[in-house]
């Protein structure tokens, strides 16, 4: 799995005057996190300015030397950082005004100070996921922008370019008051509920104001286009071009109902109407003026002031600005003028960048918002409820059967336990970067996560699953578990995995109990030896070890065993039975197999070096010897393994003669296999 | 002297710290940072030099870390000097500041006892 490579942590800024404040954080984080410090508000904005693409959140303290938090915020805003980069701040004010000023700058959360560990970092994950989640919704918008919008959106801009050609003007004109309309629209309605426009509403504007100048296609290209100043005439004829716009659209069916058309025709129609009234066509005043028409007026005096033109050459962006608060060009709303006022470094910046870059984004955020607000995910409510249950359902089983499940994504590099999991780990649920991750390495051992690549690397896209039993060492303790995991993997011929997921079944105490089980059904439960069956079981594997050592089994039973459990009763007689198996456990060693494979018949199974003789006579002695008033004796056969692959049952039916041999002798003895013949 | 004495000694609460930050490492760690902080002789200075601004930041620099590490009797004080330095005046700091000079002292001396016995 191509995460051990170590997938880049995710980097965060953290701002604060106070090093003891920020190595806590830093502290908190580092596991996680790739953390970069810095002291003051200057510090940071200089770091952000050189590589704020490179960091996935802010945390900002408020009250800092040289630049303070809020000013961080405000140049954040001015340079549109805060529209990618989240911050969350962190601070000792309590005050709610302050808080409330750091959410009006844009800040996505608030951490109080003192700050507790797992909640500091489960903020900053979450802001990560979601800006990230964010993202995601802008790039799927940006597919449907390019699909949905840009038709409408082309047919406008060609229009409004032959205007633009015939005119002589720079492409840009139609573009720039565009984007200044757009700005201001969004300006007033913060300012302002005096227009009840809604993001839909702002877009069809900023297009319409594209067409405020088709008008101008009836207009004499000598007056059009003429290079000194107009003559009182010519200017008549000029004049006559929004009122020759409006109908234009008029005359176009969907006129009443359209309302890209009803703004477009408001916007050519007033955008050369004055706020005092001394405009034209129709000489409005004030607020008769639609405000549509009222912006596009003064986005098309900006844009004409600071571009250049055959009669006149550009004006800066500053002098534009003063020529227009101070009425020398044109007559606005005052209200309007300090909406301009406000947004003016916005909108000098807005028309340096790059023009189409700009369009783009523009078309997406708006796009976004209105996604937003009309809530476009209703068509699958549905769906996600069914998720939700289907979410619950494998929960509540999860919480009921004690197992670890997990899920682990490659890409992402994140590990997320069942709630169950992350309490037995102690853990959080969703884990990032788990194979660092502390805690884990602790539960599970430092290794646990090059272990699961290996058992990963057993599956094949043909045979996704995994299932073992293993013993592991998780808490510290080793304990038996069952592994059942599966892979998904990617599809296309260099087929990677792309996640997994899987449980952890801790069946210790289960197999325990079957292992006792086992273990009960090859012992003999008045003894505890081995049975005839445990016996058979054992037996092989260890005369597998011949010749590197020597066998010899030995058969007994307990003469006249049957007269004593008559004469005494069989309590009796099973007393005589423990108490052989007792002198038969003490006489011999521990390598020795020891077995009662009858009622009164015992089997031994010696292994030995040099002569069995001497050890068969120390037993036999051992197992002779008075239990109460039965006086007890064995009769004893032994067969000696002589060559190697020599069965069990070959040894055994050897010694059993050899026993047979001792009782028709008399018994009270014992007899080796192919020596009593002799 | 264990660091549950050290808080004791300094009236901090240490339960409150630990059930924040987790690990007693950790609290270990930034304890015997703290006397090594100079926003307190930052304060000092600027309150002689009439430097309300910095003055307020150093304050509030001390609440803070007081907060984080719940040093609650120097946190407390320290955030009262904070607020009456917030408006940029110094009118009768000194009533406000005693306290915390001996808060600090206190804390100091407790966290120069505890490093002393490790």
């Amino acid at each position: 799995m191509g995460t051990e490579k170590g997938r880049r942590k995710e980097k965060i800024l953290v701002v604060d005057d106070s090093e003891m404040n920020r190595s806590i954080l830093a502290d908190m984080l580092s596991d996680e996190f790739d953390v970069t410090e810095a002291e003051d508000g200057e510090a940071a904005l200089e770091i952000l300015g050189k590589s704020a693409d490179e960091f996935s959140i802010v945390l900002l303290d408020i009250v800092m030397p040289k630049k303070d938090g809020f000013e961080v915020l405000a140049e954040m805003n001015r340079t549109r950082m805060i529209e990618e980069l989240p911050v969350v701040m962190v601070s000792a004010e309590t005050a709610s005004a302050q808080i409330e000023r750091a959410y009006e700058l844009g800040a996505t959360d608030f951490i109080m100070r003192p700050f507790d560990a797992s909640i500091v970092r489960r903020r900053v994950l979450n802001t990560i996921f979601l800006y990230a989640k964010q993202r995601n919704l802008l790039s799927i918008i940006e597919a449907q922008i390019n699909e949905k919008e840009q038709n409408s959106s082309l047919m406008v801009d060609i229009l409004s370019h032959i205007v633009e050609f015939r005119n002589g003007e720079s492409g840009l004109h139609i573009l720039h008051v565009r984007t200044i309309t757009d700005l201001l629209l969004r300006k007033v309605i913060k300012k302002t509920d005096r227009y009840p426009f809604t993001e839909a509403d702002i877009s069809i504007i900023s297009m319409a104001s594209a067409l405020h100048d088709i008008g101008k296609i009836a207009i004499d290209d000598k007056i059009l286009n003429k290079p000194g100043k107009l003559t009182d005439e010519e200017f008549a004829v000029m004049k006559t071009h929004s009122m020759i716009g409006a109908k234009m659209l008029e005359g176009l069916a969907s006129h009443r109902t359209n309302p890209l058309v009803r703004h477009a025709y408001q916007i050519c129609r007033w955008h050369h109407e004055r706020w005092d009234g001394r405009g034209y066509p129709d000489g409005l005043k004030g607020d008769e003026i639609p405000v549509s028409a009222q912006i596009v007026a003064l986005a098309d005096v900006y844009d004409a002031l600071t571009s250049e033109r055959v009669y006149k050459p550009p004006f800066s962006p500053e002098t534009a600005k003063e020529m227009i608060l101070t009425g020398k060009c044109g007559a606005f709303d005052p209200f309007l003028l300090e909406c301009f006022s406000e947004e003016f470094e916005h909108i000098r910046e807005d028309l340096s960048k790059n023009v189409t870059e700009r369009e783009a984004r523009r078309e997406i955020r708006n796009y976004a918002e209105a996604v937003r607000h009309t809530g476009g995910t209703v068509a699958s409510e549905r769906t996600l409820k069914l998720l939700d249950y289907e979410r619950m359902k494998y929960n509540f089983y999860a919480e009921l059967t004690e197992e670890v499940q997990f899920e682990y994504l490659v890409p992402e590099n994140i590990l997320k336990l069942s709630a169950w999991g992350a309490k037995k780990f102690g853990v959080e649920q969703e884990i990032s970067d788990p194979a660092n991750n502390r805690r884990l390495q602790e539960q599970l051992g430092k290794d646990w996560f090059s272990g699961l690549g290996r058992a990963l690397q057993q599956t094949t896209p043909g045979s996704p699953e995994f299932r073992r039993d293993c013993e592991l060492p998780i808490g510290g303790e080793l304990r038996w578990y069952s592994v059942i995991m599966r892979v998904f993997r990617t599809d296309g011929e260099r087929s990677e995995i792309e996640s997994v997921i899987g449980k952890l079944v801790d069946i210790h105490d289960t197999r325990l109990a079957m292992n006792e089980l086992k273990e009960k059904s090859i012992r003999d439960p008045l003894t505890g030896l081995l049975n005839r069956e445990g016996a058979g079981e054992e037996l092989p594997a260890k005369l597998a070890n011949f010749p590197a050592h020597k066998y010899a089994v030995a058969v007994f039973d307990i003469d006249l065993f049957k007269r004593a459990n008559d004469t005494y009763g069989h309590l009796f007689g099973d007393k005589v039975l423990t108490e052989v198996a007792e002198r038969l456990v003490h006489s011999t060693r521990v390598h020795d197999l020891c077995a009662r494979i009858g009622g009164d018949e015992f089997l031994i199974v010696f292994e030995y070096d040099a002569d069995i003789h001497p050890i068969i006579a120390r037993v036999f002695k051992a197992l002779c010897g008075p239990v109460g008033e039965f006086d007890l004796t064995v009769s004893m056969g032994v067969a000696e393994m002589t060559e190697k692959g020599q069965g069990f049952r070959d040894l055994f039916k050897h010694a059993d003669e050899a026993l047979y041999a001792c009782k028709n002798a008399g018994r009270a003895n014992y007899g080796f296999y192919g020596e009593s013949k002799e | 002297m264990t660091i549950q004495e050290c808080y004791n000694a300094l009236g901090g609460d240490y339960n409150e710290v630990i059930g924040r930050l987790k690990s007693e490492r950790l609290v270990q760690k930034f304890v015997l940072k703290f006397p090594a902080d100079g926003s307190y002789e930052l304060l000092l200075r600027s309150l002689e030099e009439g430097n309300a601004q910095e003055a307020f930041r150093a304050a509030h620099t001390i609440k803070g870390m007081c907060q984080n590490l719940a040093f609650t009797a120097l946190g407390n004080s320290s955030a009262a000097l904070t607020e009456a330095l917030r408006d940029g005046s110094l009118a009768g700091y000194e009533a406000l500041l005693s306290p915390v000079k001996e808060d600090y002292a206190r804390t100091v001396a407790a966290i120069g006892e505890y490093e002393a016995s490790l």
